[in-house]
């Protein structure tokens, strides 16, 4: 029974690394644009189904989609930008009914290409296992982890010791301020975007290469990510992090001690629980939301 | 070096400056006064062009800078400061300050800028990792004038930089707004604390109801004159 859950919680922890680059996407972009992308786990799913096709149809291994889902997803998410940026009113509100839209669009459009099967990898690499004293897991698992964590790393370097992360943290934190500092504050809502998309495209094929993917999973995700980013208190990497490694635990000790059926319920549960003790998510400071 | 001519704006369909119109001469400091609510915010948020103009014009050097954008106008010398509450809360105090060199003209020198900061504002040298949100009212003011600065500007516009501080913080402050001014810099300082504000002034206007009621020298300017119109209304 212990070795269930330590294998539990070594599996939620891994799975934690994709779902943290998920929501810091997500983050992101409501940080600069104060909208809501409920398309961004739909963006996810697309790298994961392009991480798919080149599988499939070059019968190599799903790396090498990378590039390929760099470019689409990245291009997919300019052009919700620019959509999103037709808004004219009430910005914040009507944004999630355009987003969602998109998303449905999205869903309906893989469904279309790839069909409602679900898919999975065969890449025999990927797959085989590893085993590090009494736990086990997929190697691609673990390859995955280090990279979200490098990833995280790269992030928390750009946002913090480059001139334009610092100017995006600082559209964040006071929109008019940062004008008046020489940032145009559109330029930032665009690379956040695009920085958003570059996570969002490793994420995917993160899932892809172990996991099942089938075109219903982008609301699955998007609903992670904002449960992640609503814990983390809409703040810090380390937060989302945590927030993320919360819920991917969660999750998996709910699949071995209960039923997967129960899965995306244990996450919503874990959200109301946290919310309720806490109402400013485990790292927002009492006053400083909104 | 600067001049308003006859502007109006506001906010969506409420107008707020009524023909507004003022000049501000190089080397010089031109102090705006007046109650709160007069639409002192509104004029410098309007030169930085964070509002619309919705008639009039705004001049510098004579050229026309209507409808430039705010992350325009550092790369034409002019830099507002605004009121403290708007630094960047989740950044650190250096971090502030280098947002205040963000255009690429500036990025070069920002080190050199950051030293000259400290020196000018010691409270902040030993605390540049700390949050500026930990900072407190006095504090706050200092990192975002050591922040306008940062840009090196030629006009300098400040909004009410003594609000709500302690008298003793508010000398320290004039103290710096005195050194800022015998640098040789162009100065439009927006103030509630009339007496300190005349004192180091040049010219004075005095803005009520969104309309300059009043533009004077500041050595013509009679305090008590100056009080009893404040009160008119
Ligand atoms: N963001 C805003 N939206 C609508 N009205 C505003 C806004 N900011 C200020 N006002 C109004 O504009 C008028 C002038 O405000 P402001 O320029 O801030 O005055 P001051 O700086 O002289 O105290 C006030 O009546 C105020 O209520
Ligand atoms: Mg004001």
């Amino acid at each position: 029974m212990l070795e269930l859950i330590l294998q539990a919680l070594f599996s939620g922890v891994l799975q934690g690394g994709s779902y943290a680059l998920i929501a810091l996407g997500l983050a992101l972009v409501f940080g600069t644009m104060k909208v809501i992308n409920l398309a961004h786990g739909e963006l996810v799913l697309l790298a994961a189904y392009i991480a798919y096709t080149v599988e499939s149809s070059l019968g190599v291994n799903p790396v090498f989609a990378i590039p390929l889902a760099l470019l689409i997803v990245c291009a997919a998410a300019v052009l919700v930008y620019f959509l999103v940026d037709l808004i004219r009113q009430d910005r914040e509100l009507n944004s999630l009914l355009l987003t969602y839209g998109i998303a449905i669009i999205l869903t309906n459009a893989i469904q279309l290409i790839w069909s409602a099967d679900i898919r999975s990898t065969g890449s025999a690499w990927f797959q085989e296992p590893v085993v590090i004293g009494p736990l086990y897991s997929m190697r691609s698992e673990l390859v995955f982890f280090v990279v979200s964590l490098a990833l995280m790393t790269g992030l928390w370097w750009w946002l913090s010791r480059s001139w334009y992360g610092r100017a995006v943290r600082a559209v964040s934190s006071q929109r008019d301020a940062a004008k008046l500092m020489g940032v145009n504050p559109r330029k930032t809502e665009l690379v956040s975007f695009i920085v958003a998309s570059i996570l969002a495209s490793f994420a995917g094929v993160a899932l892809f290469s172990y996991g099942v993917i089938q075109p219903s999973y982008g609301h699955v995700l998007t609903v992670k990510a904002f449960i992640i980013t609503v814990l983390a208190g809409m703040g810090s990497i380390p937060g989302v992090l945590v927030g993320a490694l919360l819920l991917g635990v969660t999750e998996a000790l709910t699949v071995t001690l209960a039923s997967s059926a129960l899965q995306e319920l244990a996450g919503m549960c874990l959200f109301l629980l946290v919310l309720f003790v806490m109402p400013n998510g485990l790292f927002g400071a009492a006053g400083r939301r909104g | 070096m600067l001049e308003v001519d006859n502007i109006r704006a506001g906010y969506g369909a409420i107008n707020v400056l009524w023909d507004v119109s003022l000049s501000a001469a190089a080397g010089q400091m031109t102090t705006i006064i007046g109650p709160n609510g007069a639409g002192k915010t509104t004029l410098l948020r309007s030169i930085m062009g964070l509002l619309p103009l919705t008639q009039g014009d705004i001049r510098l050097h004579g050229r026309s800078i209507r409808g430039t954008a705010p992350w325009d106008m550092s790369g034409l010398g002019v830099a507002m400061i605004p009121e403290g509450r708007m630094i960047f809360k989740d950044m650190t105090i250096e971090e502030n300050l280098l947002m205040g060199a963000f255009p690429k003209q500036h990025r070069a020198a920002a080190r050199q800028k950051c030293e000259q900061a400290y020196a000018m504002f010691p409270c902040l040298q030993e605390r540049w990792n700390l949050l500026a949100g930990m900072l407190s009212g006095g504090e706050s003011q200092m990192l975002a004038m050591a922040r306008g600065l940062m840009s090196d500007p030629e006009l300098l516009i400040i909004d009410e930089p003594s609000l709500g501080l302690a008298p003793v913080v508010v000398n320290e402050l004039f103290g710096v707004l005195g050194r800022l001014k015998a640098e040789g810099r162009t100065i439009i300082l927006v103030e509630q604390n009339t007496q300190k504000a005349v004192g180091v002034a040049d010219q004075v206007h005095l803005m009520q109801s969104g309309k300059i009621a009043l533009s004077q020298p500041a050595a013509e300017v009679s305090l008590e004159h100056l009080h009893d119109l404040y009160f008119a209304h």
